[in-house]
């Protein structure tokens, strides 16, 4: 059936996705902090705290100095690899009033206008993008 | 008796939702992807169900990061459109069917489903925009609904054989609720999307419509696709099509197809959507 029998070849096969970072326990427990908070930003009293001063905001949460800096940023690339989830990190680009579209494309190096092109003309081929050990 | 009468596959793009609450739905963008919509907006009206049993996944919205219940399932009165960052969508509160759901719940956990029970939470746009798909903008939503969650952000999710045997699971309970009742199950999210890193915007049409082809028939192929399949394939959050198994699950050893649409793109995500009877 579709179980896997052994979770350390399930995990394994998880990392081998090209440009993907999948939301695993690993994953989770890195960010717990950083996504609490971002959680945090649907209540519109939090998210008027939030941008009338976005570090003392932060100072509030249990999250690393490099959480802080990439949620500063907005480096969603680098929140991804700290821990970070779309779904939760979307608290903080919808907070900025950025589309999916809009913050998903600065993930992939291109351009808005680029991004919505390639979506518009069918979207990224899954060719050569299957794996990291066997380009396919 | 109560009766499982009818399945429902769609997307549920939140940007789907914004074009209907700004009235964008005959837009050039967005006229295509509701087109394909119509003709089940004009089969509901006639099929007039009396409760939605809606799969879909919450995404960060009643769940934060703390606890996160693989299935779970909604027992309340009523559930609130949830505030996602930008404000709850202007549609109606969702009303709930507490007997049908408490009954489901039951049943569900002596069948060896551990569910999660829900009395209170607010509903994104994972449930809020297939209602909008195939209801349109009424005042009142015309048919109850009992929300199931599921789990399909933090892995390890549920395998899409678990996935189906909760659908065989949930079309037992129904069949043994006393009251007559028209129930329909609609499995909802997909298809090809990732939201994430360098492979953003992947889009699989031909996978995508493989898998729509697979749910038709009698094949259970469909239950035996990995999680790892689904990833490489049709992108991260391609996996939410596991949901579809749960609808499909409940319509029985075969379907019959009624209605079918496929557009690319909405926003990062492909849509797909089908109407199966159980055959």
């Amino acid at each position: 059936m579709s179980d896997p029998a052994d979770i350390h070849a399930y995990l394994a096969e998880l990392e081998d996705i090209p440009g993907t970072r999948v939301y695993t326990a690993t994953r989770a427990r890195q960010g717990y902090h950083l996504n609490q908070f971002a959680m945090s930003l649907m209540k519109p009293e939090n998210r008027a705290a939030w941008k009338a001063d976005e570090a003392s905001y932060l100072d509030h949460w249990a999250m690393s100095t490099e959480q802080k800096q990439a949620v500063l940023a907005r480096d969603y690339n680098r929140l991804l690899d700290l821990g970070g989830n779309i779904y939760f990190l979307a608290k903080v680009f919808s907070t900025d009033g950025l589309s999916f579209l809009q913050a998903v494309s600065t993930m992939s190096g291109m351009s808005v206008e680029d991004y919505q092109a390639m979506m518009n003309a069918g979207g990224r081929s899954p060719v050569g993008l299957r794996s990291i050990r066997e380009p396919r | 008796m109560a009766r499982i009468t009818a399945g429902v596959g769609s997307s549920h793009v939140p940007l789907l939702g914004v074009a209907v609450d700004q009235g964008k739905t005959q837009d050039a963008y967005f006229a295509p992807i509701f087109g394909g919509y119509e003709w089940t907006r004009r089969w509901e009206a006639e099929q007039k169900p009396d409760v939605i049993l809606l799969v879909y996944n919450d995404h960060a919205s009643a769940f934060d990061a703390n606890i996160i219940p693989t299935f779970a399932i909604g027992t309340g009165e009523r559930f609130k459109p949830a505030d996602e960052g930008w404000g709850p969508r202007p549609v109606p509160d969702v009303i709930g069917h507490p007997d049908l759901a408490w009954h489901i719940a039951q049943s569900l956990i002596l069948d060896d489903f551990d569910m999660t029970i829900i009395n209170e939470m607010d509903v994104d746009h994972g449930l809020t925009v297939p209602l909008s798909m195939m209801f349109g903008t009424p005042a009142q939503w015309p048919a109850r609904v009992i929300p199931l969650a599921i789990n399909v952000v933090t892995y390890p999710v549920p395998s899409g054989n678990r996935c189906w045997l909760l659908g065989e699971a949930i079309g037992r309970a129904v069949a043994s609720f006393p009251e007559d009742l028209n129930v329909q199950i609609w499995g909802t999210g997909g298809m090809s999307h990732q939201l994430q890193g360098s492979r953003a915007g992947l889009i699989n049409a031909e996978w995508d419509n493989r898998f729509m082809d697979s749910l038709i028939g009698d094949s259970d192929a469909v239950r035996r696709i990995p999680h790892i399949e689904y990833l490489r394939e049709t992108g991260s959050e391609g996996i939410e099509m596991v949901m579809w198994l749960i609808m499909r699950g409940a319509l029985g050893a075969r379907t019959r197809l009624l209605h079918r649409h496929y557009h690319v793109p909405c926003s990062n995500t492909a849509i797909g959507h089908l109407v199966l009877q159980p055959d």
